[in-house]
């Protein structure tokens, strides 16, 4: 046991980055303001969510009351939660048991396979509370303070909330352990991180669809709609899935009878957890050795192969923007954030823009914006939301963050760093421009807008791209994060990102502000427009020396 | 072709030097083996040597060339090898030849050559199309070898560069170093194992914290007494 709670706490440790966080707040403390930083955005991103989905709940729960069935509300809560859980948690308990890197320093140790299995187990359990929690405790407050519930319900609330992980996450490990020792899908790593990666857009995607469905105004009625036809279904997933139930009903049932649910839901998770300790101790390492061994091709090149690969010849700029196109292509997260988000995103925006409406004002809405009298504000518009897609990509702020630990072939090359960023220009140039074609030629076919305006959009929208790009690249050439072990740090968790996006906002809300001033002062349209272009020109020039001078100085002074 | 003077450098502004006035030159034809226990500056030498790391003072020349001033110049004339390779691991051996071709400029008909020369000499003709993340170690190694001497560079530079080659190949790099040297060129390399140095080496520095406490041929380090070992010279100077 001693052994096992040591590996717990250096896996907790790693996990949440305990030993990180404090060297940061004692040593590195000009990094201090990271970590703050990141806790703060994630506040202001999910309290406004959690605040509707209280609402939203709120609404069940008076829906239920109805109903005469109150507990609605917590079976749709713990029903959603262990569904989260179960749908994310294979692909996490995946990349946890078989794709960690700390396995190879683990197994050499004289530790058995169900303690290194355990420990894993139960940091994601404890990450999957961070999951649950917004999902679950509204309910259980909801429902505890409408009805009026007494101690003891908090006390069950507290043993039910910290128990709900864990038997979707042990039939997820279970799946995952026997499938993992049959089926060799370490070899197909990258397709698979792909796959989750796309399932989750998709999953976003949908939620967003759904949720643009309801009727503003009715949110009641139709709720009442959906619980009423639908209640047959929510019932047929609880029977399923019964420990929705049970947990349910231990909560919300008085006496006896409810804590006969509770000990029932308690007892199963207990044991299911320890069937998973047994499997695991017989099975978990013989999966991951059989996965261990490197997969090559062993397929020597012919003469005439070979003559023709050995001898391509380019200039040093096309042999940088080769090598940033291939990484791109070929790193899952770099491929999904950089390449996936830019071509999704031009069908997120026209979704959440013409989706919310019903047919007949959305065809409406097409008619009168056809009108020649609006052309120019419905071309504006669709510059500004080209703009934003350009925006968003993250390939340009992220470009020499990427190269990480091999900075330092960047620095060896006799290719002077300002062709060195005019090859990583190009590359995160292109993948903005994908951005900006897609917008204007989905919103040209939305909007019925002519060929000469979408080519306006076009032309202004590849100008705009070309400045936010240098602006973007610039960001990461002046700080670097170049110290990462694993990709998605280098692309997701890289501050670079993110200030990349306010710089393209700031500079989105500036050119919109120019153009403001030129429609209030009655400029003629297409004044307007080569205003716009030559400004973004201009900037462009100026941000380009900008960039090549900072890229020389930095380039020298950045040391390995 | 490399001369050094006057060249410091310490880390996080604590004020310990990694290295303390550094002054000596290699010279054009010779193996010059660096020797030094951990922690000496050996790699910090090294780094600043191929421009990796700035020093805080003094100056650096490449061939002529001062590696803070002419940077691009210098680079042009080192072939450098890390001590532990780290490279593009989602791009194959090949493409990651082929891109230092291009960045170093190697005509298609040189560079075909040389390819399939060092391919084969390594044993690496079949990986070649495979991709880095799938090589061992050694085979990272023999690939980054192979993309420093690509462009024939006059002065090949390689931090500890046994570590992790099978005796073959090991075999075969100090072969490859010794026929460079011939052809007038030179090689700078640090390594760990005497019997290597004192065999392959025209001369030999040894730093310890920071400074460069002894420099010369075997027969200079000897002092004349002839049956003294690098080791025991090496454990002698190492000892303060």
């Amino acid at each position: 046991m001693r052994v096992f709670m040591s590996l717990l706490k250096l896996n907790l440790n790693l996990n949440f980055g305990i030993s990180d966080l404090k060297y940061r707040f004692t040593k590195e403390k000009k990094k201090r303001w990271e970590p703050v930083l990141v806790v703060l955005g994630v506040i202001i991103g999910f309290v406004p969510l959690i605040v509707f989905y209280s609402i939203f709940l709120n609404g069940v729960f008076s829906v239920g009351l109805t109903l005469n069935q109150p507990e609605l509300v917590l079976v749709i809560a713990f029903l959603s939660g262990q569904l989260v859980v179960f749908v994310f948690g294979i692909f996490y308990i995946m990349s946890t048991f078989y794709f960690s890197k700390d396995l190879n320093a683990l197994i050499p140790l004289p530790l058995k396979p169900y303690q290194v299995l355990g420990s894993k187990m139960v940091v994601v359990m404890v990450n999957e509370y961070i999951t649950l929690l917004p999902i679950l405790l509204p309910s259980v407050i909801i429902f505890g303070t409408r009805t009026g519930q007494g101690f003891l319900y908090w006390i069950k609330a507290l043993l039910l909330i910290l128990a709900s992980p864990v038997i979707p996450l042990v039939l997820d490990a279970l799946l995952v352990l026997v499938l993992m020792r049959f089926i060799n899908l370490r070899r197909s790593k990258d397709l698979l991180s792909v796959v989750v990666g796309l399932l989750g857009m998709f999953i976003g995607l949908g939620i967003n669809f759904i949720v643009r469905r309801i009727p503003k105004g009715n949110e009641q009625e139709f709720l009442r709609n959906i619980l009423t036809s639908q209640s047959g279904m929510i019932k047929l997933i609880s029977q399923r899935f019964p420990p929705s139930l049970w947990a349910t009903l231990g909560l919300s049932r008085q006496g006896l009878e409810g804590a006969g649910y509770l000990a029932l839901f308690i007892v199963v998770s207990i044991l299911l957890f320890l069937v998973l300790i047994w499997l695991g101790n017989k099975i978990f390492y013989k999966g991951v050795l059989s996965g261990q061994e490197i997969v090559r091709k062993k397929k020597a090149f012919s003469t005439e192969e070979a003559n023709r690969k050995y001898g391509k010849f380019s200039t040093p700029v096309l042999a940088i923007l080769r090598r940033e196109w291939m990484l791109l292509l070929r790193t899952p997260v770099y491929f999904l954030n950089g390449l996936v988000g830019v071509i999704i995103g031009p069908f997120i925006l026209v979704f959440m823009f013409f989706t919310g409406n019903q047919s007949s004002e959305l065809d409406q809405l097409i008619s009168v914006l056809q009108n020649e009298s609006l052309s120019v504000y419905v071309t504006l518009g669709g510059l500004g939301l080209a703009l934003f897609t350009a925006g968003m990509n993250v390939a340009a702020s992220t470009a020499v963050s990427r190269e990480g630990k091999t900075f330092w072939i960047a620095k060896m090359i006799p290719v002077p760093p300002k062709q060195q960023v005019m090859g990583k220009y190009i590359n995160g140039f292109s993948v903005s421009e994908i951005g900006v074609l897609l917008t204007a030629i989905l919103l040209a076919a939305f909007l019925k807008i002519s060929i000469v305006k979408t080519l306006v959009i076009i032309i202004l929208g590849t100008l705009g791209a070309m400045l936010l790009s240098v602006l973007n690249l610039l960001i990461d050439v002046l700080h670097p994060k170049l110290v990462w072990n694993n990709p998605t740090e280098a692309m997701k968790q890289n501050m670079n990102g993110l200030l990349g996006m306010l710089i393209s906002m700031l500079v989105l809300f500036i050119l919109a502000g120019i153009t403001i001033l030129m429609l209030i002062k009655g400029l003629s349209e297409w004044l307007i427009y080569i205003v716009l272009g030559a400004v973004m020109c201009i900037a462009s020039i100026i941000s380009f020396k900008g960039l090549f001078a900072v890229a020389e100085r930095q380039y020298m002074k950045i040391e390995v | 072709m490399i001369n050094i003077k006057g060249v410091s450098k310490s880390y996080n502004k604590s004020g310990i030097k990694a290295v303390d006035n550094l002054n000596f030159h290699v010279r054009p034809g010779e193996i010059f083996g660096f020797l030094g226990p951990n922690g000496a500056g050996k790699t910090t030498t090294i780094k600043m040597i191929v421009g990796l790391l700035n020093p805080d003072e003094g100056s650096i020349t490449i061939k002529g060339f001062d590696n803070q001033k002419q940077p691009i110049e210098a680079k042009r004339n080192i072939g450098y090898v890390p001590d532990n390779p780290e490279v593009y691991d989602r791009i194959t051996g090949i493409e990651y030849l082929n891109f230092l071709g291009d960045v170093y400029q190697v005509p298609p008909d040189i560079r075909k050559e040389r390819i399939r020369y060092f391919l084969e000499m390594f044993d690496l003709t079949d990986a070649a199309s495979d991709l880095i993340k799938s090589y061992s170690h050694g085979m990272k190694q023999k690939i980054i070898i192979t993309g420093a001497l690509l462009h024939d560079p006059a002065l090949w530079v390689l931090d500890e560069p046994m570590v992790g080659l099978d005796p073959k190949s090991s075999h075969l790099l100090k072969e490859l170093m010794r026929k460079h040297c011939e052809k007038g060129n030179t090689v700078f390399f640090s390594t760990h194992i005497l019997e290597v140095a004192e065999k392959l080496c025209d001369r030999i520095g040894i730093i310890h914290k920071g400074k460069l406490i002894a420099i010369g041929t075997m027969e200079e380090l000897r002092k004349g007494d002839n049956i003294e070992s690098l080791e025991n010279i090496f454990l002698e100077l190492t000892e303060q």
